[in-house]
């Protein structure tokens, strides 16, 4: 399966949403990372089919996926984001009715949905009605309805917005689970959702595409750009000021900071390992964010 | 399609809070219905006194064919009593044994109201039936002379409806006249339509669906159809509910089923009547138009509920626009302006208004029935709320996601 963004734009009210997005995508799980309002939704609205874009063109193996169709929707599993469903719903119910809503007949369907509420760890809670379900557990719903028509591409929006931490793990370990032989697309502002799970990141600005690549490579362009600094109490001000700081930690007397900087920021400055979140920092991050 | 339509209907309509208020305003109509026996019924208990079985036991001997029998062993009962209270100087005692009901005044009243007066119009129907028609008649033939083609069809018209009109039975029609009557349960039932029928769109939008509905096959406009389909089905249920809780309650508290084969106009306010049916079959008519004149406002209720993103507003919208047409219909059912009584779908439910007088619409010079014009208009009604619905539910998803237009790979091929 490969899918390719040509060129894709998006203006609203004369501002754009997204400037020529371009982008290849193959098998593996892909991190669409950017900060609130960098047009990680608009993309995946346009590319579900919820909006036209103003130009450009989306290819699926090299065929332009408006001339599919509706048979490219039966490509396509979607998780939008903060979805209730219908809380007088049992949950079984509810995948039910997303099997006529996909075309899949009741008994294939009953059989596929048996089967991935096993998966989500939800059989238990197949007669459960939506409404007393937890955040996750509604979460989990959300990614069996997505996966009932066995999709190519899963669209996830912001799948874990409002989960805690144990429910995170649950859910990254499930998109693991389903990335096989598919795309994953996962849009987030939640660098931890894909820093151990995506094979590749994209890293979305403004509406501009500004990097694509591995983890491992984005985290090796941060090699002597990660900076470990210590600060007193009387410093630590002055600091925060100018440099753009993605952690601080409080040792005894003295206050250790981890700057992200091109250049050593201080004397004192000693060269770290960078991670996935100074990646982040480094191309959305703004000194005196303090 | 079948299975969406289901689904849409469980969604929506199979809900504790929906069956409550239907079980509750049921029992609130059986209680109004009671009341109105209570209050009215010559039968009732809180009048003179029971008379129920005195009544049944007098009604073997004159129902059935009007004869010159019955007429005079009515007359030979009543004219003793109404001479006997004329001059109001019989003796009010509520004791006496040479009475029916225990006293000549009541007696009076009782044989007015239950027999005389009823027999004395079935038995003059005829006569003025025979006038109205021979009038017609008569401007039938004055019209056609002036070349006034419409008033020409209008009269003759009305003269082939009101032609051999005769009431030849006499029957127990007390429950017919308050039932004809009873506007409540259609209160009701447009309430309960009006609650259920806020969330089929608005709900989408609360819960987020109604993007993920896009990216799915059947999630656009068949969803809209089915949706629309399962709320007819809805309001249709609905209606035939109440009317069937209605007749039954009727029924049984009135004690009798009778009068159904008699023509509608043996009720003397539908002496004019447009329609030449029995009243069993204008029950039947009548809950049918009611249902078309709720199916219009529910249409309504829907199309007011698509620009908003929450109940609460169309909810409150859909009560104030319920309110005018029950206002306007209130303030117009009475008049001479048919077109203004007719375009207001209230006048399909309240529809004795169509019924009871002969009234007519000019169409490109022909008559057309005034009950006949409502329904057109309801039809017309159905047809721009129904459009309004699909342009409103896909703009306002579109304008939702912030965009002007919709990709939509459905409509693509």
């Amino acid at each position: 399966m490969n899918i390719t963004f040509n060129n894709i734009s998006k203006q609203y009210k004369g501002k754009y949403a997204l400037s020529n997005f371009t982008s290849e995508l193959e098998n593996g799980v892909y991190g669409l990372l950017g900060t609130n309002g960098a047009g990680k939704t608009t993309l995946i609205n346009i590319f579900v089919g919820i909006l036209k874009s103003d130009g450009g063109q989306i290819l699926m193996n090299g065929s332009d996926v408006r001339n599919l169709g509706v048979d490219f929707l039966s490509h396509i599993g979607y998780l939008p984001q903060y979805p209730q469903f219908y809380k007088n719903f049992e949950v079984m119910e509810f995948l039910m009715y997303m099997c006529v809503l996909k075309d899949i007949p009741p008994a294939s369907g009953r059989k596929r949905a048996e089967e991935l509420l096993e998966i989500v760890n939800l059989s238990n809670a197949a007669k459960a009605k939506i409404g007393t379900l937890s955040g996750g557990m509604r979460q989990r719903v959300g990614i069996a309805q997505a996966m009932l028509n066995e999709p190519d591409i899963l669209v996830l929006d912001e799948p874990t917005a409002g989960l805690d931490p144990q429910e995170r793990i649950r859910f990254r370990n499930l998109i693991t689970k389903f990335s096989e032989n598919r795309i994953v697309l996962l849009a987030t502002h939640i660098v931890s959702d894909i820093e151990f799970i995506a094979n590749q990141v994209i890293l979305l600005k403004d509406g501009q595409l500004i990097k694509q690549d591995t983890p491992a490579a984005l985290i090796n362009e941060m090699n002597g750009k990660v900076w470990s600094v210590s600060a007193t109490d009387q410093t630590v001000d002055e600091k925060l000021r100018h440099l753009k700081i993605s952690n601080m930690i409080r040792e005894h007397d003295e206050i250790r900071m981890r700057v992200i900087d091109d250049k050593k920021p201080d004397i004192s400055a000693v060269n770290v390992q960078g991670n996935l979140e100074d990646v982040f920092l480094y191309y959305f991050g703004e000194a005196k964010q303090w | 399609m079948v299975k969406l339509i289901q689904f849409e209907y469980r969604k929506h309509f199979l809900k504790t809070s929906v069956l409550l208020a239907v079980i509750i305003f049921s029992v609130l109509n059986v209680i109004k219905i009671n009341g109105i026996y209570d209050s009215s019924s010559l039968f009732s208990h809180n009048y003179f006194g029971p008379w129920e079985s005195m009544y049944w036991e007098m009604y073997e001997d004159f129902s059935g064919k009007i004869t010159d029998e019955k007429i005079e062993k009515l007359i030979v009962i009543y004219r003793p009593l109404a001479e006997q209270t004329a001059d109001h100087t019989a003796s009010t005692a509520m004791d006496n044994p040479d009475t029916y009901t225990g006293n000549l005044y009541t007696d009076a009243y009782f044989f007015s109201g239950c027999f005389v007066k009823p027999m004395e119009y079935f038995y003059m129907y005829r006569s003025y039936a025979n006038g109205v028609a021979s009038a017609a008649k008569e401007n039938v033939a004055f019209f056609e002379t002036l070349g006034n083609t419409y008033e020409y069809r209008k009269n003759a018209a009305i003269a082939e409806l009101f032609q051999g009109r005769v009431v030849t039975d006499f029957t127990y029609t007390e429950m017919y006249q308050y039932y004809l009557q009873y506007d409540f349960s259609a209160f009701l039932a447009l309430l309960i339509c009006l609650y259920g029928l806020m969330n089929v769109f608005v709900a989408e939008k609360e819960t987020e669906m109604d993007t993920l509905l896009l990216t799915t096959k059947s999630g656009g406009s068949k969803t809209v159809l089915a949706k629309l389909i399962s709320s007819i089905l809805f309001v249709c249920g609905i209606c035939v509910w109440f009317w069937l809780v209605d007749f039954i309650a009727f029924s049984c508290i009135f004690g009798s089923l009778k009068a159904a084969s008699a023509p509608l106009y043996a009720l003397e306010n539908f002496a004019n009547t447009s329609i030449n049916v029995s009243l069993g079959q204008y029950a039947v008519l009548s809950g049918i138009v009611k249902t078309a004149g709720v199916l219009v406002l529910g249409m309504a209720f829907l199309l007011i509920s698509c620009f908003f993103k929450n109940t609460l507003l169309p909810f409150l919208s859909s009560l104030s626009v319920t309110i005018v047409l029950i206002y306007a219909h209130e303030t117009f059912m009475s008049s001479g302006r048919i077109l203004r009584k007719i375009i207001n779908p209230f006048a399909l439910i309240a529809n004795r208004v169509l019924f009871r007088q002969i009234e007519f619409i000019n169409l490109f010079g022909f008559p057309v029935p005034s009950y006949a014009a409502a329904l057109l208009c309801a039809a017309i009604w159905n047809v721009l709320l129904i459009t309004g619905i699909v342009i409103f539910v896909r703009k306002s998803t579109i304008r939702k996601n912030g965009g002007e237009k919709a990709c939509r790979y459905l409509n693509m091929k």
